[in-house]
Formats: C-alpha cells, sequence, structure tokens
C-alpha cells in the first residue's frame, strides 16, 4: 500500500514534468520540467529500495547517478542556453526553428 | 512503516505535488524556480521519511545550490523575469496538458493494478546504510561510479565550450 | 548526562553566545564595550515601524527573514556541546550542516529579490556567486575531516581528534574552512552582499523593524553555528585538560569568534572579481590538495 501511495505521487510529478516540457516555450523552463521529471524517477527508486529490496544498495547508486544526470543536464542546458542567447537573443523554443536542417 | 512516517510521506507528496504545479503556474521566474526548490526539498523529507537518510539530505543540499542557479539563468533570459507583465509563456496547450495527463494516468494505473508482493518491515540503520552504500559504489558498482564522474568532466568540458563566444564576437565583428 | 539536562544547558549556552557575540561584534565595529547594548538595540527594533516597499514579493518578504534563522540554527543542532548526543544525532551529520547552510543562500537570495529594489537584488546575485564558490572548500574540507573519523557522525569526527586536533593534522583544510565560513557568513572582507559604502546596505537595505531584527539576531546565530562548526570539526570539540567538556567547546567556540570579527575588524573588502578568482583557482584546488593529503597520511 505505501509503496503504491509513492508510486502514485511520483507519476503525479512525472505528469507536471511532460506538462511542463511539451507547454513551455522558455529552455530553462523546459529544462525545469525534465528536472521534475527526474525527480519523480528518484523518487520512484528510493521507494522500491525501502520497501522492496532493502539491502540491495545498487539501487541507492542509481539515485545517485540520476543526481549526477540532473546537475549535467542543468549544466549543458545553460551552455547551449547562453550560446542561442548571445546569438539570436532569445531562448524561445518556437524561435528555434532555424535550427531545422 | 509507522502511522507517523506515513503521515509524513503523505504530506510531504501532497507538497511536492502542490509546489511541482506552481512552477508552471506562476509568472515570476524567481517564484518558479524556488517553487521547484521547494518540490524537491519535499522528495528530499520524502527520502527522509522513507528512511533513506544519506540520499534524503544529499537531494536536499543539492537542490539549494542547482535551483538558486536556475533562479539565475530565469532572470537572465527571460523576457519578463518579474511577472509583472502577464506575458503567456505557454503554448500548444491542450495536447500538452491532455500528454501529462495521459501518460500519468497510465503510471498511476501501472502503479495501482501491478502485484508488488510482499513489503520489507525493516532497513538497516543509518549508519550501516552509509557504510554499505560506500562499500557498494567502491567495490561492485565501481566501474559505473568512475565512468558518472568522467561523464561530469566531460560535461564540464562541453558546458564551458558550448558557452564560450565565437572568436569573431570578441573581436567585435 | 541525561537528554533534557543536556538540550536545557544546550540552550543556554547556545543564547549565551549569540548574545556575546553581539557585544563582541558592536566592540568590533565601533571599538566601545557595553554588555547591555544588544538588549537596547534589539528592543528599539522591535519597537520600529515596519515600511514596506511598494510592489514587493510578499511571500519572499515574510519568507526570507525566517528561513534564514532557521537554517543557522538547524545547523547549530546537529553540533555536539558535550560528550554524549548532541540535540539530534544524524549518522549523516556533517553532510546535514551543508544541507542547512545551503539554505542561507536561498534565504539571501530570496531576501535580495523581494523588495524590488536594486541595489537588493544586485547584493543577492553577487551572494550566490560568492557562496557557490565559498561552499566548494567548506564541503570538501568537511570531507576530509570525515575521512579521518571514517564516519559523518559528528560526536566521532570529535572522538577521533582524542589525541591530534585536525587543526594540527590537516592545516590546509581548516585554514580553507574558517575562510569560506567567514564568507558563508559575509563578514566583512567577504560582505559583498551588504557592502556598506558601495551597494548601501544590498540586501538588507530594505528591511526594518521585526523582520531586520531577525536577519541581524540569525547572522548572530550564523556565526555562532559556524564557529561551533569550526570547534567541533577542526579544533578538538569538548577535547581539553582540567575543565569540564561544555565549557571547553563554550570557550573555543567564543574564541573562533572572536577572531573572525577581529579579522573582520581590519580586513579591506575584497573586490567580487578577486572573491571568485580566489576561491575557484587556489582554495578549491587546495581542497582537493588537502583530501589527498589526509588520504596519504590515513594509509601510511
Amino acid at each position: 500500500m505505501e509503496l503504491t501511495i509513492v508510486l502514485t505521487i511520483a507519476a503525479i510529478l512525472f505528469g507536471i514534468g511532460i506538462y511542463g516540457v511539451l507547454g513551455q516555450t522558455n529552455l530553462v523552463m523546459i529544462m525545469m520540467g525534465v528536472e521534475l521529471m527526474l525527480g519523480a524517477a528518484m523518487l520512484n527508486l528510493v521507494a522500491f529500495w525501502r520497501f522492496m529490496h532493502p539491502q540491495t544498495f545498487s539501487l541507492q547508486m542509481f539515485v545517485l547517478v540520476i543526481m549526477t544526470v540532473m546537475a549535467l543536464e542543468a549544466a549543458v542546458g545553460f551552455g547551449i542556453a547562453t550560446q542561442r542567447f548571445r546569438s539570436k537573443g532569445s531562448v524561445e523554443s518556437e524561435e528555434a526553428s532555424d535550427l531545422k536542417g | 512503516m509507522s502511522t507517523t512516517a506515513l503521515i509524513l510521506l503523505i504530506f510531504f507528496g501532497l507538497v511536492a505535488i502542490w509546489f511541482g504545479w506552481r512552477v508552471f503556474m506562476t509568472s515570476s521566474m524567481v517564484r518558479s524556480a524556488l517553487s521547484l526548490l521547494a518540490s524537491m526539498a519535499a522528495i528530499g523529507a520524502m527520502f527522509l521519511a522513507m528512511e533513506a537518510e544519506f540520499l534524503g539530505i544529499l537531494q536536499i543540499m543539492m537542490m539549494a545550490t542547482e535551483m538558486s542557479i536556475m533562479a539565475i539563468f530565469m532572470t537572465m533570459f527571460m523576457m519578463d523575469p518579474g511577472g509583472m507583465g502577464g506575458m503567456d509563456m505557454s503554448h500548444q496547450k491542450i495536447p500538452s496538458i491532455g500528454g501529462g495527463m495521459i501518460v500519468g494516468a497510465l503510471v498511476v494505473c501501472i502503479a495501482a493494478f501491478t502485484a508488488w508482493g510482499n513489503m520489507a518491515l525493516e532497513v538497516p540503520l543509518p549508519d550501516k546504510q552509509n557504510y554499505d552504500l560506500g562499500m557498494e559504489l567502491m567495490k561492485r558498482s565501481m566501474m559505473i561510479f568512475e565512468s558518472a564522474g568522467t561523464t561530469i568532466l566531460v560535461a564540464m568540458i562541453a558546458a564551458v565550450s558550448t558557452a564560450l563566444p565565437y572568436k569573431s564576437d570578441i573581436d567585435g565583428n | 548526562m541525561s537528554q533534557t539536562v543536556y538540550w536545557i544547558v544546550t540552550i543556554l549556552l547556545f543564547t549565551a553566545g549569540v548574545y556575546l557575540l553581539a557585544v563582541m561584534e558592536r566592540w568590533a565595529v565601533y571599538g566601545r564595550l557595553e554588555l547591555t547594548y544588544p538588549v537596547k538595540s534589539w528592543l528599539s527594533l522591535l519597537g520600529q515601524e515596519s515600511v514596506t516597499p511598494r510592489k514587493l514579493d510578499m511571500v519572499f518578504y515574510e519568507t526570507a527573514p525566517l528561513l534564514f534563522i532557521t537554517a543557522a540554527l538547524l545547523a547549530a543542532m546537529v553540533l555536539p556541546f558535550g560528550q554524549g548526543s548532541p540535540a539530534i544525532d544524524l549518522a549523516t551529520g556533517a553532510l546535514f550542516i551543508n544541507a542547512s547552510l545551503a539554505y542561507v543562500m536561498v534565504a539571501v537570495l530570496m531576501a535580495g529579490w523581494a523588495p524590488n529594489g536594486v541595489y537588493a537584488m544586485v547584493g543577492g546575485w553577487r551572494f550566490l556567486g560568492q557562496l557557490i564558490a565559498y561552499s566548494m572548500p567548506i564541503v570538501m574540507a568537511i570531507t576530509a575531516t570525515v575521512m579521518r573519523a571514517e564516519s559523518m557522525a559528528l560526536t566521532k569526527i570529535v572522538d577521533s581528534q582524542q589525541g591530534l586536533w585536525n587543526i594540527v593534522y590537516q592545516p590546509v583544510g581548516f585554514l580553507l574552512f574558517y575562510l569560506s565560513s567567514m564568507a558563508l557568513a559575509f563578514l566583512p572582507p567577504f560582505d559583498l552582499p551588504v557592502a556598506p559604502g558601495t551597494l548601501a546596505g544590498g540586501v538588507l537595505a530594505e528591511f526594518t523593524g521585526v523582520r531586520l531584527l531577525i536577519f541581524r539576531v540569525g547572522r548572530l546565530v550564523l556565526v555562532m553555528t559556524l564557529s561551533l562548526a569550526t570547534t567541533v570539526l577542526f579544533l578538538g570539540g569538548w577535547h581539553g585538560p582540567f575543565l569540564p567538556d561544555f565549557v571547553w567547546t563554550f570557550l573555543k567556540t567564543l574564541a573562533v569568534a572572536a577572531s573572525f570579527f577581529g579579522i573582520s575588524r581590519f580586513a579591506v573588502r575584497i573586490r567580487y572579481d578577486s572573491l571568485l578568482a580566489w576561491s575557484w583557482k587556489y582554495a578549491t584546488p587546495a581542497a582537493l590538495f588537502n583530501i589527498l593529503w589526509v588520504g596519504i597520511l590515513l594509509l601510511l
């Protein structure tokens, strides 16, 4: 029962994250949506560790890897955003159609 | 799991959902970034309620810095960072709301209708957890952990080299 | 010692420490030693009218002072004053200090954004850069002490310094932690977010009355917490001859705080670019060297 509760919370967070990624126009806001989705994934992993395999620490290690991925996603995303803003003056996804081949 | 821990778990879960929702519903960008911070800190508190002490505290610590950096980039790149102009920063509303709801509902269904088997009742003490996690990192999963470190290095170099201005920009052309 | 007595003694000593720090700050800034000054000053701030700026962000404006003092107090709660368990004995106490002190940055950033003023916002963003740069040496210096104790519990870290204090064992780490603590508490050589003279009060410029009081007391609590952390992590905690353990921790903490204020009285404010350059170019590599140093010493 507890596991289902946590998984439901994580699923709702994941849904909000998907809305953010699809519905927001700004690159930084899209990254926020991705962060929410990754947070939901971490929540799932910790729930599986706590309620199903408390002796398996690969799960906790996987959470650490996801935290790393969050930080990296932010770093590379901001790098791209900085360059885009410098050359085009905007990081709106609506105005990024010139990236199409 | 004790009743107190369960109540705390549900409470922080609701806090995380509420602030996660606020992220996309406010027009002030600093509020948006700090709502995300509150949501992430609530997820960290849920880790603590699930007795993963190290991960919970690490999550709470890392997100403070990360989301503050988000806040400064938001104010740098947005046209209306204070949210006083009342700009609409969203597009393709119906597909995105629909997509979010459908995916969320699917995942909820998977969570609800799977037979998860027996729940574990006891977890190791925090001391033991830290020790075991360290042993896991430095013995069995060392290769994975090291490659995560290398990935950090690569991403740092990539981010810096992406963000550097072109030569012609420096010369003033 | 029972837990209740421990709590009472800790709270009393901490409060006394904060009061003495207020006296000390007055002495360091104005050169006057007045024992009743904090009471007078705090009462006058309580009675002052709370002026609020126009078009402010009300949520942040109310939250920022409370978050500031809460973050400092939370970090203080895991630090052990005497033998036995601290107020909250966490197995990851050393990480918890970092986690709660990171929220000092969030509070200052909120306080800079909320009042809708230019100087306050510049101060807030400045503190963001300053604290991200200086939290690296803090985290790595704490990591080195954790390596020596082979545990993240703070009582074990103090126990590991039984024979030799960490200040002798890893002097580079102590120096980095000391200077970064000053940067975290924005004491004068690093007081860029408030910067009287260039930013006209900076972050705290738009706060008056009770909120300013909370900020002032919160900063003293922060200095007290950081001095206590320096004592616990590097100066051997409660270890010392003759006197009881509580007294030793208290005296060492006050000495560290006095040295903070003493240095800040005579130091010149650092320019923001050299502040960041020093941290990223020199302090972070030095912290990595410190970890290597401790690792080699542990293997010998």
